[in-house]
């Protein structure tokens, strides 16, 4: 049963922040209307190959990366309602969405139960939320079972991987060949610091997500949050030669200029919106990059639409 | 009119700055309606020498200290700050400091800081602390710097009850003592917004119903964080309008004197 139909109209109700500011970047919604000077356009890379090269869709914002709460937390209902009307505030159309383990790795019954209440919340915010299958994929059999089942048959959008193993690892390729078989995206948690992060042994970073891309090139791929992964220069570059390695803008940093560098190294086409719960970070760092209002809609919801597009029936 | 309590001049040692001279941050600031900013110098994070910094960012606003409020690093610590801060506050006509203990290698509670907190307060100056300088996952091989803690923050406020400071680039003020109603410290330190949430979690409105709007200030970061997220925190936020512009500009106003 497919529970879940990507619509290209927009569901959601009036929001505080106009589209008009959203890709000019003011603070012209708290201060009335200003003059700004004309947006300069970045250095926009070739798309990936494989991925449609027609005009990005019109106006429609989806946050990439986004969670639904885990039910062992008390608040979670108002919580998953607090990040729709975030949501509603930023003008953030669709937000796809997985729902994690509190602890790490995943237990099959972990998983079965995150992607079940996934499913709820696709329901529970119809046009909304879109789901994301979380699977840990040590289980092998029972993972690409549970990604067939989302994915292949409730319509979920993709496939979301944390840190249980590197992505480099074996274990992780027959995941990736499912996604390729569905043509659905894989959004890979990673981070790259400069000291070994004692609680992630096994995190990938953007070399290893590389590395992945150039053993499968036809598979979509998603640095998870280049601005909550680190050293977010290093990420970037490590990514430049992955074409189907697309980066994912969410992260809790906003460090100046980290949009910029993503769209002139790696190209704008490759950039996708997210928020990764820190929702004002998401989109100020889009609407204060230097990127012209066409390269703005392609980062907000025209790329991650192409890419959604690519879906196998 | 937006007051902006949290910018900075010049070259931070690991990763280029846009954005960082005078004339630049003020093309940012127009086009982005920020009026006036609170600066200081990103290179006296890691001088040796941080009057130096001072130094340079005073050669910076010389001609735009109508916009551009000039702040001091001090480190109190290193061989003639009293010097320094005397420069900085008659000469170079500083209206606060910007102090880094984990990056100085200092404790807030040690005398030398307690005496540097005691003059600048004699002399009207208002005392900022960045409880970070940027996220500690992006930190660079060289070095492991941590956040100030708040407990530490909690324990200077109390004993310097004259004193007013600033807290930048901080978050979780509502998980101690700081950000609590009725916490029985004194009122002479605001916080500032660049991290906190607006929404979800929403410390920002939080922080007013505990704090009052009079104790929270507007201020983005930049050059070293993108102003808009900063700008999106007010837009966004459930509170009156004569709330936010407390924190737009009028708080800071009062504390600086402007």
């Amino acid at each position: 049963m497919t529970i879940f139909q990507i619509t290209l109209s927009s569901p959601r109700p009036q929001t505080r922040i106009s589209r008009r500011t959203l890709l000019k970047g003011s603070a012209a919604v708290a201060l009335g209307a200003i003059a700004l000077p004309p947006a300069r356009g970045a250095a926009v890379g070739q798309s990936a190959p494989g991925v449609s090269s027609g005009p990005p869709p019109k106006g429609k914002v989806i946050d990439c990366h986004a969670h639904l709460t885990h039910h062992s937390r008390a608040t979670w209902e108002a919580d998953d309602r607090k990040l729709i009307e975030a949501a509603d505030k930023l003008g953030i159309d669709q937000l796809c969405c997985s729902t994690l383990t509190p602890r790490w790795p995943a237990t099959l019954d972990g998983f079965r139960e995150c992607n079940q209440w996934t499913a709820d919340g696709v329901r529970r915010f119809p046009g909304r939320v879109l789901g994301y299958c979380y699977v840990n994929p040590g289980y092998g059999r029972e993972a690409l079972e549970e990604v067939r089942r989302y994915v292949g048959d409730r319509g979920f959008i993709g496939i979301k991987l944390y840190n249980e193993y590197t992505c480099t690892e074996p274990v992780v390729f027959p995941i990736v060949e499912l996604a390729i078989e569905l043509g659905v995206p894989i959004l890979h948690h990673a981070s790259h610091s400069h000291y070994f992060v004692e609680d992630q042994p096994r995190m990938s970073d953007g070399g290893h997500l590389a590395e992945l891309a150039r053993r499968y090139p036809e598979a979509m791929l998603i640095c998870a949050h280049i601005s909550g992964g680190g050293d977010w220069e290093w990420t970037i570059k490590a990514l430049r030669h992955a074409p189907n390695v697309l980066l994912d803008t969410s992260g809790s940093a906003t460090d100046e200029g980290t949009v910029e560098m993503a769209a002139a190294v790696a190209g704008v086409d490759r950039l996708v919106f997210g928020c990764d719960s820190s929702m004002t970070a998401g989109m100020g760092k889009i609407r204060g990059a230097d990127l012209s209002a066409q390269d703005k809609e392609k980062v907000l919801g025209g790329n991650m639409m192409r890419l959604l597009g690519r879906r196998k029936a | 009119m937006i007051v902006d309590v949290n910018a900075y001049l010049g070259h931070f040692a690991f990763r280029r700055l846009r954005h960082n001279t005078a004339a630049a941050l003020l093309v940012l600031m127009d086009s982005k309606r920020i009026d006036k900013a609170a600066v200081s110098s990103a290179g006296a994070i890691t001088y040796r020498n941080a009057q130096a910094g001072n130094e340079e960012v005073a050669e910076e606003v010389r001609v735009r200290s109508d916009r551009l409020i000039p702040f001091a690093v001090i480190n109190p610590f290193y061989a003639g700050w009293q010097d320094d801060l005397k420069i900085c506050h008659e000469e170079f006509g500083m209206a606060g400091l910007r102090l880094y203990p984990k990056w100085h290698n200092y404790q807030l509670s040690s005398p030398c800081c307690r005496e540097l907190v005691n003059a600048a307060t004699e002399r009207g100056m208002v005392i900022s602390i960045p409880i970070r300088v940027e996220d500690n996952r992006e930190r660079s091989w060289l070095l492991n710097v941590p956040d100030v803690s708040l407990e530490e923050i909690v324990e200077l406020v109390k004993a310097h009850p004259k004193a007013r400071f600033i807290l930048l680039n901080g978050i979780g003020y509502t998980g101690c003592l700081l950000g609590r109603k009725d916490n029985g410290l004194p009122s002479n330190y605001a916080i500032e917004l660049s991290r906190l949430s607006a929404v979800l979690a929403n410390e920002l409105g939080q922080l007013i119903t505990n704090l009052g709007a009079e104790r929270v200030m507007f201020g983005s970061g930049m050059p070293f964080n993108y102003p808009d997220p900063a700008l999106v925190k007010l837009e966004v936020l459930d509170a009156s309008e004569a709330d936010k512009e407390k924190i737009r500009s009028q708080n800071a106003m009062t504390w600086l004197r402007l």
